[in-house]
């Protein structure tokens, strides 16, 4: 029998475990829609997993290390953005690339930056339950009492769905993965939105990442994004491109990732692998078409 | 559109950008504080410093070969096989069930090796296959599709040596590591020369030979042609009366297929245990070689000798000079970036898109 706590504290972890997923989601989700792909989330989550860390173990305020994964992950998302529009470069080669970069890169400065201190524990943000929330007996505790940047992401996911359903600048980059040729004869500039857009991914997959690093494990460790990046492109396919359902595919894929720590603690004896496997296994079924017909943005992968 | 055919800009630029790499690579090396002399020492004693080194690396190259050589087969029908590292796995998996538990090891002609061999061609391309199957079914793109396969493949590989069901040797005591039985001595790949100091197995005829075969149908048979019709526009080759589902499919059967000969090879001639970690990034660095390779069998065999003696250099300068191996990843990040911006600049001089 489950209790309410062990239920409980499994939403509660579900949430968290989704919450990388779910910004690097919403980023990718709004640059598929403007017609560009990016396989570098997973490259951009790790900048941003990077930078944080760095800049908080820095200077003591995981604040500044926040603002710091957040600008590091420029560069990255601009490399992105001028490979896959001005370059026209194929967007799933060059994203892998970027991928590869990315880990070297950051494997190196950890070792370079860390070296034997690499034991430090790396100032990260508290957690934080909304007034009122916070009280509910068994649950308030163990499901609201999260990092703040989970709030965060929440309310910037409603912010885009919002923004991308009723506004100018919604209808532009969906108008420039269905029919870029229209945007262009209407004035605007496709690889400006597409620019933009890449940009929104980058900022968004870093802020999944420095709550990886400096929010949820206050630690980092090599390649510490484990494919994530990749999930979250899983779950835009999964939620075929719509903003609810990208939203329900990560929380179901965190769902999953809380499994495994779930299932061991309440006796379930079930081989370890498989339950990690389990978001990638779910995310594979979803791409393989068991969510329905899907319906990409016409011209994703399309340079303009 | 790729204009493969001319290879005059496309090996300039991959050479362009390889010796880009690498000399960055060298700065960086200075960067970290490694003086260059010391590095480069190790780099030549784990490459070219003894016939040992020198049979390890070519080794390495195969692997590197048959993932790339399998790459470029799929891509010529415009698929992107990205799922190398997952066909290796499960070749590997499939490669030791059957070294260990098939009763293989008193067959005579070869068998004992050969079945292990084709076992994991058979697991690969099924890993493959499935992504094709997808592909042509449900429109699942195919990068995605082999890449979280072979997110599945390695964990399937850790259960595999986890689970005392599964390959894991049997426990004896509590240090009883994590990992299979080593395979029978008759199911190691035999060598080439019968000099143990130059172990070069039988694993590099067979790329060879698997490479003039993969070259001639790319360039000379009906089935190169339909592959790039294919590639080249679906539609046209489906009016034409090619079979484009058939071809994809059996393009990433056969892509897989060689990914997983690429385990097998590496399993029964190199590492004889099956345990965690095992495709160790094989599988990615192959994907590099294909793309390195832009879509010639002859550039797949000269990218994977670079790649496989680089390899062996990047672990020589790590164990002996103390340089990162991540050094060697960031040189391989920024060919594959180079290398897909260059694009731009070879289609610039024929018609743009």
């Amino acid at each position: 029998m489950i209790s309410a706590e062990s239920a409980a504290v499994f939403i509660g972890s579900s949430i968290r475990l989704a919450t990388p997923l779910l910004m690097g989601g919403i980023g990718e989700l709004v640059s598929e829609r403007a017609g560009v792909l990016n396989m570098s989330v997973e490259g951009m989550m790790l900048t941003g997993a990077f930078a944080g860390a760095v800049g908080s173990w820095a200077t003591g305020q995981p604040i500044l290390g926040l603002a710091f994964g957040l600008l590091a992950v420029l560069p990255v998302a601009l490399l992105q953005a001028w490979l896959s529009n001005t370059l026209r470069a194929n967007q799933i080669v060059s994203g892998i690339g970027i991928n590869i970069l990315v880990l070297g890169a950051t494997t190196l400065g950890y070792r370079e930056i860390f070296g034997e201190r690499s034991s430090d524990e790396i100032p990260g943000f508290g957690k934080w339950a909304p007034p009122f929330l916070g009280d509910i007996p068994v649950f308030g505790q163990a499901v609201f009492l999260q990092v703040w940047i989970v709030y965060l992401g929440l309310a910037i996911a409603i912010g885009t769905a919002l923004v991308l359903r009723f506004t100018a600048i919604g209808l532009a980059v969906h108008a420039a993965g269905m029919e870029p040729r229209a945007v262009d004869k209407s004035g605007l500039s496709v690889r400006g939105i597409r620019y933009g857009a890449v940009t929104f991914t980058g900022l968004m997959s870093a802020l999944g990442g420095t709550f990886l690093s400096i929010g949820d494990i206050h630690t980092f460790t090599e390649g510490m994004t484990r494919g994530a990046g990749y999930l979250a492109i899983a779950a835009v396919i999964f939620g075929n491109w719509r903003i609810g359902r990208t939203i329900g595919a990560c929380l179901l894929f965190g769902a999953a990732t809380a499994l495994q720590f779930q299932l061991p603690a309440m006796g379930v004896d079930i081989p370890n692998a498989l339950l990690i496997m389990l978001p990638y296994l779910l995310a594979f079924l979803a791409v393989a078409g068991l969510v329905g017909r899907q319906s990409a943005p016409a011209s994703l992968t399309v340079p303009w | 559109m790729n204009r493969r055919y001319l290879p005059g800009p496309g090996i300039l630029i991959s050479v362009g950008a390889v010796v880009a790499a690498v000399l960055l690579g060298i700065v960086l090396i200075a960067l970290i504080g490694v003086s260059i002399g010391d590095a480069l020492d190790a780099f030549v004693d784990g490459t070219i410093g003894s016939a040992y080194a020198i049979a390890a690396s070519v080794n390495r190259s195969v692997v590197f070969a048959l993932v790339g050589i399998g790459f470029v087969f799929a891509n010529r029908a415009n698929l992107t096989n990205v799922g190398g590292e997952g066909q290796i796995a499960l070749g590997g998996i499939a490669a030791t069930a059957v070294a260990l538990y098939g009763h293989v090891a008193e067959l005579p002609l070869g068998l004992s090796f050969a079945l292990p061999m084709l076992a994991a061609v058979a697991a690969g391309a099924l890993w493959g296959g499935l992504a094709g199957i997808l592909k042509t079914r449900a429109g699942t793109n195919e990068v995605i599709s082999t890449l979280l396969l072979s997110f599945i493949a390695v964990w399937l590989l850790y259960w595999c040596v986890q689970s005392n069901a599964l390959l894991r040797q049997p426990m004896t005591n509590s240090a009883t590591l994590p990992e299979s039985l080593e395979i029978p001595d008759l199911t190691k790949l035999p060598l080439v020369t019968a000099d143990p100091s130059l172990p070069l197995n039988i694993g590099l005829p067979l790329t060879l030979l698997i490479a003039v075969i993969v070259a001639m149908f790319l360039t000379r048979g009906t089935v190169g042609l339909r592959l790039r019709a294919i590639g080249l526009n679906p539609l046209a080759a489906r009016r034409a009366g090619i079979a484009t589902e058939r071809y994809a499919v059996a393009a990433m059967l056969m892509a897989g297929g060689l990914g997983g000969l690429a385990g097998a090879l590496m399993l029964q001639g190199d590492q004889y245990v099956l345990k965690d970690g095992f495709s160790s990034g094989y599988g990615f660095d192959g994907l590099v070689v294909g793309l390195l390779a832009r879509g010639s069998v002859t550039g797949v065999i000269a990218s994977a000798l670079l790649f496989g003696f680089l390899r062996s250099g990047g672990i020589s300068m790590e164990l002996q000079a103390g340089v990162p191996s991540a050094v060697v990843r960031i040189i391989q990040g920024i060919i594959v970036v180079a290398l897909a911006g260059a694009v731009y600049w070879i289609d610039r001089r024929g018609t743009s898109r």
